[in-house]
């Protein structure tokens, strides 16, 4: 059926909500790439095999990823009328008393992670039930407790392969909203005043983008969705798609609507086959449903969404090298301006939005920029999402307001170092951030706070490092890491770090000097000032914030002896 | 971009001159001889960026930023610094990191040494059997004339980051190279070898590529290739063609001055 206004939107609303609340038990396997490399599959395999061979009345999803990886795999176990409950570390063993017990109003408590009564969806609310005494409530697990779900409102909630469950719970009629009843400017201008700031990286005004491209002179325009997201360490933006690729849709849809383009792009990394998978799915079933392709709405509106895959390579994510690589060139940037806005995919004025600012968009039309931006703190509005990750004691994705200390996100959320050893760093920002101290860590986590500390926000990465950790290794991982993702077009990116890297080699061999310090200095600065494009310009960072904050250590590794010289 | 013949008036170095607006201040620096250091500049092709030896610093309300020379484009009122303290401090370093990558090209140890750079702290590349002899900067210049002037596409940069070199696919011998020698006569650093015996032009560089040459049909002179000849007698007017025949340019020039006597005796 097509969708063409409200009316049907509410009727489908109504299938899809029998599909979340079907009056008899449901079963949700997490079921991310996160979820199935910890053998979610086989338990959703096994699920299913008895399910079928009994003909239990059970209905059994896959689900997206409630953030806490560090417990996967997980399963939700509704059963009507009564609270969800979160079991961790779910085995395959396990499986045949999840169902039994499901059939009788029950759980297994000492596999039980938490219960949730109720779940804002902010495009809707859902209310489960009460019940389970025993199970601590989602807001007393620490991990969850101190945070905020705006973008991962879904997430691990619904279906992310089927768009009723999406719109059962509020989605498209922010769309919906946008495109029967507001004038674009309007949309733009909501945009504009939520404070939404680029999520991928540099942190440019959303709204702003979107005025400047609307108004650049060119038909036929572009907007495309930044998701080559590689930073080592960083897995927000695939869990998003994987997750609940519908909101990425949306948002697009009323960008686009917004800025009068009738064509999108997302621009996805071939290494997430399931995001790519879930994507693929998610576009068919609304172009189905009409919310993409000729006259969405009835509003006389055309957009449609392609699917272009990159081919691994980190500079892509670079805006010109991303438009080079959609148009079939390698992904080497190219001197700017004219910015993308300008000149594009194909010489066309092209919006480029980082994955996570789409999927803000629904959010912001529903419930407008006065309630966005009371999120976070000014200048730095809403939430942003982070992946937790190495030597944390609880690594996930986690959702916080921005503005929230780094102690809370490592501390509280995290726990701490893994194994009860002690913190020593946090990398924000992947190889473009730097090492922040644990003396730092209350420095809130906002664009201009963490371009004060050296580093940067970047797309969402957090890499913890612990006592053990060595920071020169730390440096010499990601000028590694950044000398071979350097395309090799300017000079100081391709032959700078490379040397940068046989000195740090050298220095963590024992064999530096005090000259090597000298010359990493120099090095570093010759690269962020001259460097082309973004790379280049921010690769040094971790060099120049592990000197500036752990000099020590360098000292160590050079020796005393040599110091003389 | 629309040619614009409007004259504006700029600061470089606090000196005042006339410029054309919309000009690249690269070209505007060379004709006034003010020095700016520069490899992958090439007037027939879109600038590119990627030496950044050009770097200047623009003046805006007291503030300044670095920008490659090539890529700014004349203004009225634009301001420019050539030799700051910053600017010929990061200028060394790269001159340094150039000379590292580069170790037997005498151009560039001419170049660096004109500003003040003899030695470099970083460790020297060597490539044994290098097609490129341990001259090339990876400005990327023939790439870019092979294809987009010639449309050739003959060689390109394999890799990339640190490992990129420039070569023929798979550095196998390759067909499609018209042995043009257009990569060579760009190359900043002469490092492209390109050897005539007989009847064949051996691209040395280009992993032995060897074209046909043609003789001329007067001296007998090897002088051009025979896919240049093909080339160019497709985008040449036929009229032209048939009038210089295959003639060497030497040949060519004493056929046109003799036409040019035979005229003006007849007349």
């Amino acid at each position: 059926m097509k969708i063409i206004s409200k009316a049907d939107l509410d009727l489908v609303r109504k299938t899809g909500l029998k599909k979340i609340e079907p009056g008899h038990p449901r079963v949700g396997v997490g079921l991310s790439s996160c979820g199935i490399a910890v053998g979610g599959m086989q338990i959703y395999d096994r699920i299913m095999d008895i399910i079928k061979r009994n003909g239990h009345d059970i209905s059994l999803v896959k689900t997206g990823c409630v953030g806490y990886c560090r417990e996967e795999p997980i399963v939700s176990v509704v059963i009507p009328g009564k609270a969800m409950v979160l079991l961790h570390k779910v085995s395959g063993e396990d499986v045949n008393r999840v169902i039994s017990l499901a059939l009788k109003g029950e759980v297994p408590n000492e596999l039980a992670l938490c219960k949730i009564s109720d779940w804002d969806h902010i495009s809707g609310k859902l209310v489960y039930g009460n019940g389970f005494e025993d199970i601590p409530d989602y807001n007393e697990i620490q991990f969850f407790k101190h945070q905020r779900k705006v973008i991962l409102r879904d997430s691990g909630f619904i279906n992310p392969e089927d768009i009723d469950e999406y719109i059962a719970i509020g989605g498209y009629y922010a769309a919906c909203r946008a495109l029967t009843g507001m004038d674009p400017d309007d949309i733009i201008d909501e945009v504009k005043r939520s404070g939404l700031k680029g999520r991928g990286g540099a942190g440019f005004p959303a709204g702003l983008k979107w005025e400047i491209t609307k108004k650049a002179p060119g038909i036929d325009k572009y907007i495309v969705c930044n998701a080559d997201e590689g930073d080592p360490g960083a897995y927000m933006n695939r869990n998003e798609m994987e997750s609940d690729p519908h909101m990425l849709l949306e948002g697009m849809l009323i960008g686009a609507y917004a800025m009068g383009i009738n064509e999108g792009l997302i621009y996805i990394r071939a290494e997430y086959p399931l995001a790519i998978e879930r994507l693929t799915f998610a576009i068919n079933q609304a172009r189905d449903y009409g919310l993409l392709g000729k006259d969405i709405l009835n509003s006389g509106f055309d957009f449609d969404i392609q699917i272009a895959t990159g081919a691994g390579a980190f500079v892509c994510g670079e805006s010109t090298a991303l438009a080079a690589s959609i148009e079939g060139k390698t992904g080497r940037p190219r001197l700017r301006p004219p910015r993308l806005t300008e000149k594009g995919i194909w010489g066309r004025p092209t919006d480029l939005n980082n994955v996570e600012t789409w999927c803000n968009v629904p959010v912001i039309i529903t419930k407008g920029a006065e309630w966005y931006s009371d999120i976070g703190i000014k200048g730095s509005t809403g939430t942003k999402v982070f992946s937790l990750v190495g030597k944390v004691e609880n690594v996930g994705m986690v959702e916080v307001p921005l503005g929230t200390t780094l102690n809370r996100i490592v501390f509280e959320i995290g726990n701490g170092g893994a194994g009860g050893k002690s913190v020593k760093a946090v990398q924000t920002g992947g190889p473009s951030g730097g090492c922040i101290p644990v003396r730092l860590f209350d420095t809130p986590v906002d664009f201009e706070s963490l371009n004060r500390a050296g580093t940067m926000m970047g797309s969402g990465g957090l890499v913890v490092m612990d006592e053990d950790t060595n920071m020169v290794d730390i440096a010499r991982y990601f000028i590694n890491f950044a000398s071979g993702e350097s395309c090799g077009k300017c000079v100081p990116c391709r032959e700078g770090l490379k040397h940068l890297l046989l000195i740090l080699s050298r220095i963590m061999a024992g064999k530096g000097t005090v000259k090597d310090i000298e010359m990493l200095k120099d090095l570093s600065d010759t690269i962020q000032k001259t460097s082309l494009c973004g790379l280049g310009q921010t690769a040094p960072n971790p060099v120049v914030t592990t000197l500036r904050y752990f000099n020590e250590e360098y000292e160590q590794l050079i020796g005393e002896e040599s110091k003389g010289g | 971009m629309p040619v614009s013949r409007k004259m504006v008036t700029i600061t470089i170095n606090k000196n005042q001159y006339q410029a054309e607006e919309g000009e690249i201040l690269l070209l505007t620096t060379m004709r006034e001889r003010i020095d700016i250091p520069h490899l992958c500049y090439e007037k027939a092709l879109e600038p590119y960026g990627a030496c950044r030896l050009c770097m200047v610093e623009v003046v805006t309300c007291g503030k300044t930023d670095m920008k490659p020379a090539c890529t700014i484009h004349i203004q009225e009122g634009l301001e420019i610094l050539t030799d700051t303290p910053d600017i010929i401090r990061h200028r060394s370093l790269l001159f340094e990191l150039y000379l590292a990558e580069a170790p037997k090209s005498d151009v560039i140890q001419d170049m660096a040494e004109k500003y003040g750079v003899t030695k470099t702290r970083f460790l020297k590349k060597i490539v044994h059997d290098d097609p490129l002899a341990g001259k090339c900067i990876l400005c990327g210049l023939c790439v870019r004339v092979c294809n987009e002037i010639m449309g050739t596409c003959a060689i390109n940069f394999i890799n990339r980051g640190p490992y990129t070199v420039v070569n023929t696919p798979f550095f196998q011998e390759n067909q499609d190279c018209a042995g043009c020698g257009a990569c060579a006569s760009v190359c900043p650093t002469k490092a492209i070898t390109i050897e005539n015996s007989g009847d064949t032009r051996i691209m040395r560089s280009w992993s032995d590529t060897s074209v046909k040459l043609v003789s001329c049909e007067t001296c007998g002179e090897y002088f051009a290739s025979e896919k240049m000849i093909q080339y160019s007698s497709a985008i040449l007017d036929p009229g032209i063609i048939n009038e210089i025949k295959m003639l060497c340019p030497a040949c060519r020039r004493k056929l046109v001055t003799r036409r040019m006597i035979g005229g003006i005796s007849q007349g």
